[in-house]
């Protein structure tokens, strides 16, 4: 199932083991108890914006949080299909997930696939114990799409690398433990080439976090600013020169999860909430009809794409096309609502009620089709893999 | 350079011990067949395969405009058949559902309540009324047909040249015609009288078989479109090497994939039945419907001028997609069904049902 064997249209259908059915019953307990808490609101887009390290915490009891990673570092030794039972179920729910996020889904893997036995032994526990947040360290005021241009550099020092430069939209970089910063520490002609990453402790002296707030008023990102800051040498992450192929590398666990399609699902549950008190008219279920359809042909490519992983494939262009696909219908759902039952957007209504949900998701949704890839770039990408093919 | 070629090098699935010939609808019967390089053949898959084998072939039939009714036979017209336990015709079969023909027993029992004929002494009906648009009736050994009788659903076959037949076509030319009955017996051994469910379960069936056409389709634009763009060359590159071409052709590969999937998603809920074939055929049958206008559109787009003419078999693929959409029950037919038993509660369990 190597992507030159696989069409990009065909995705490998899915059918999941019995064991990711209990483990979906359990995470609905464990989310009943939480709800009781008062920590599971049901609020769109909780990966960016729900940040509650103590959820984090208890959700990592469960062994929830780092689950694909081996068990001799901490994780729970599960494939990526049930990590995907798992985050479904959480964003479905509108749970705060953003503090592990990023070390869960990405950094993880990461250090798991690159990093120095010493790395792993350091960081993989902390991950899965939800006790070691990360954010990402790659776009700059003149690095989005084009990644490779960055300008940050590492400079060769005795026993380690001096960084300066400044990140841009980094996401929790105020509250998180580290950053993974792709930097270039070598000049190519091949912009390519040259680059590698590193792991930055977000309160070594020399880092400086300055908030950028969202549209919203809401403080997500970051601009972080390396004045200057001693990395040793144990967090050179990977290959001195490898950066780019490990940075898209990554793409495929960052483009295709339940998150690029479900970021404003709980707006479509306070809908139906709303559309329960008074009967629903023929076009207004035809709506949301359409709307699930859709929702739910796009999971099954969203599954086929983690069976690939587990499978052992790299299946970049399928992640690429869920993405689109997936973040396309979040922005779409999101004017669908509003359509189905017209409703002012008010983000100072009750926290929670329909039209305060509707501001939250509107405010948010030009950025699902940008994070991760924007959806031109990776549309370049999804026509590249059928000439490859 | 821009050949103005017909063949789509489409490989040959090699028939196994059906007699594909034998299937194949009357050549003069179907203009069609005259557009394409030769109608390919696709195995009729055997009684034993199992839903996801005939839904691949459904999707073969589809990608290849297969003129012959192999969805309707294979995923239709012979598990209906065997569900309601009469003998499997050889040959092509169609499909009607039809609650609102007229029917009476033919041998009333002689009842002290109720009008002549709502009892009978035997199976044996009375019909009365129009089978309307039904696919490759003329080229069809039988028809199944499920309609309400007095004492409940029956589902009965009969044979075209027992009705008088007006025929029709869709968009792609295909056969849709009318069997008018005028007061048809049709003899017990031919009638069973079935469980309502085998009537929900019949619509189910014609909906999913529909929608694995449209994936087929579906495909087929892709293979067509991906093939002209890159041997179409203007201002001295191929077309696809065009960004505004890509965005347009990325949109078009995922849309594909997406019907593709929604059908692949409904094998295992169909042999299931009950609420989880509902949802998985509702939602397949909606998105399919939904998502041909969008592939219809850009590869026309992307083909220009000789897509819209029969010099390019685009058209094959394109006029399908737009009957078929409608046919077995339109996305606003099967959006609200969809939607009918979701709640705020029941919504995220429906959609993580199966698996």
């Amino acid at each position: 199932m190597s992507p030159s064997t696989l069409s990009p249209i065909a995705f490998p259908d899915v059918a999941l083991p019995e064991s990711a059915r209990r483990l979906r019953t359990e995470v609905r307990a464990f989310l009943d108890e939480e709800r009781a808490r008062g920590t599971v609101l049901g609020r769109p887009d909780s990966w960016l914006a729900g940040w509650d390290p103590g959820f984090s915490r208890r959700l990592a009891e469960r062994g929830w949080v780092g689950m694909a990673l081996p068990t001799e570092y901490g994780g729970a030794g599960r494939g990526f299909l049930e990590r995907c039972v798992v985050i479904e179920e959480l964003l479905a729910a509108g749970a705060p997930v953003s503090a592990h996020w990023v070390s869960d889904r990405q950094a993880g893997p990461s250090i798991l696939q690159h990093g120095t036995e010493e790395q792993r032994r350091f960081f993989l526990p902390r991950i899965a114990a939800g006790q070691c947040f990360f954010s990402i360290g790659m776009s700059e005021k003149n690095s989005g799409s084009d990644l490779a241009s960055v300008a940050t550099r590492a400079e060769r020092t005795a026993d380690g690398w001096w960084l300066t430069g400044t990140k841009m939209w980094t996401g929790g970089a105020h509250v998180n433990d580290y950053a993974i910063v792709l930097a270039r520490t070598d000049d190519a002609e091949d912009k390519h080439a040259g680059l590698s990453q590193f792991v930055v402790d977000l309160r070594a002296p020399g880092v400086r976090v300055e908030p950028i707030r969202l549209m919203s008023g809401e403080h997500r990102f970051n601009a972080v600013h390396l004045d200057g800051v001693d990395v040793p040498d144990g967090m050179l992450l990977g290959e001195r020169g490898g950066g780019w192929k490990q940075v898209t590398g990554e793409l495929a666990f960052e483009r295709s999860g339940p998150e690029r399609y479900l970021s404003a699902f709980p707006l479509l549950v306070s809908l139906l909430r709303e559309l329960e008190r008074r009967s629903a008219t023929a076009e207004q279920l035809t709506q949301v009809g359409i709307l699930t359809a859709r929702l739910h042909s796009i999971r099954r490519l969203s599954l086929g794409v983690a069976a690939a992983l587990d499978a052992g494939a790299s299946p970049d262009t399928h992640a690429a096309l869920v993405k689109d696909l997936g973040t396309r219908l979040e922005v779409a759902l999101v004017d669908t609502v509003r359509s189905i039952l017209p409703t002012p957007a008010d983000q100072y209504a009750t926290p929670g009620s329909h039209p305060e949900l509707l501001a939250f998701a509107l405010l948010h949704s030009p950025g699902y089709t940008l994070r991760g890839g924007t959806n031109e770039i990776l549309r370049g990408i999804i026509t590249r893999g059928l000439e490859q093919h | 350079m821009n050949t103005h070629t017909i063949d789509t090098n489409a490989p040959v699935i090699s028939a196994d011990a059906y007699d594909t010939t034998a299937f194949y609808a009357d050549a003069d019967a179907v203009p069609t067949v005259t557009n394409t390089t030769a109608p390919e053949a696709v195995a009729l898959p055997s009684p034993g395969a199992s839903t996801a084998q005939l839904l691949a072939a459904a999707q073969e039939a589809g990608r290849r405009a297969v003129p012959a009714p192999l969805a309707e036979t294979a995923l239709v017209a012979r598990p209906l058949l065997r569900r309601a336990g009469l003998p499997v015709p050889d040959g092509p079969l169609s499909y009607a559902i039809a609650p609102e023909l007229t029917i009476r027993y033919a041998h009333p029992a002689a009842s002290p309540v109720g009008s002549a004929g709502c009892l009978g002494d035997d199976n044996t009906l009375l019909v009365t009324g129009t089978l309307r648009r039904v696919p490759w009736a003329r080229a069809a050994t039988a028809v199944v047909v499920l309609a309400t009788a007095p004492f409940g659903p029956v589902l009965f076959t009969l044979t075209p040249d027992q009705a008088v037949l007006t025929p029709g076509a869709n968009l792609a030319e295909e056969p849709r015609d009318d069997l008018h009955l005028a007061t048809l017996e049709i003899p017990a051994f031919h009638v069973r009288r079935i469980a309502p469910e085998l009537l929900d379960e019949a619509r189910l069936r014609a909906a999913l078989a529909r929608s694995a056409l449209i994936a087929g389709a579906a495909e087929r634009c892709v293979d067509l479109t991906v093939a002209h763009t890159t041997a179409r060359t203007q201002f001295g590159r191929p077309l696809s090497r065009f960004q505004a071409v890509k965005q347009e052709e990325a949109r078009l590969i995922e849309e594909a994939a997406l019907v593709r999937a929604v059908v692949q998603a409904a094998a295992v809920p169909l042999d299931i039945g009950g609420p989880a074939a509902h949802f998985a055929i509702a939602a397949a049958k909606t998105q399919a419907s939904a998502s041909a206008a969008e592939i219809a559109r850009i590869a026309h787009q992307l083909h220009g001028a000789i897509g819209i003419t029969r010099l390019n078999p685009l058209h094959l693929a394109t006029t399908r997609l737009w009957s078929w959409r409608d046919e077995d029950g339109d996305e606003a037919y099967w959006a609200p069904r969809l939607a009918q038993p979701l709640t705020a509660t029941t919504l995220w369990p429906a959609l993580t049902t199966t698996p």
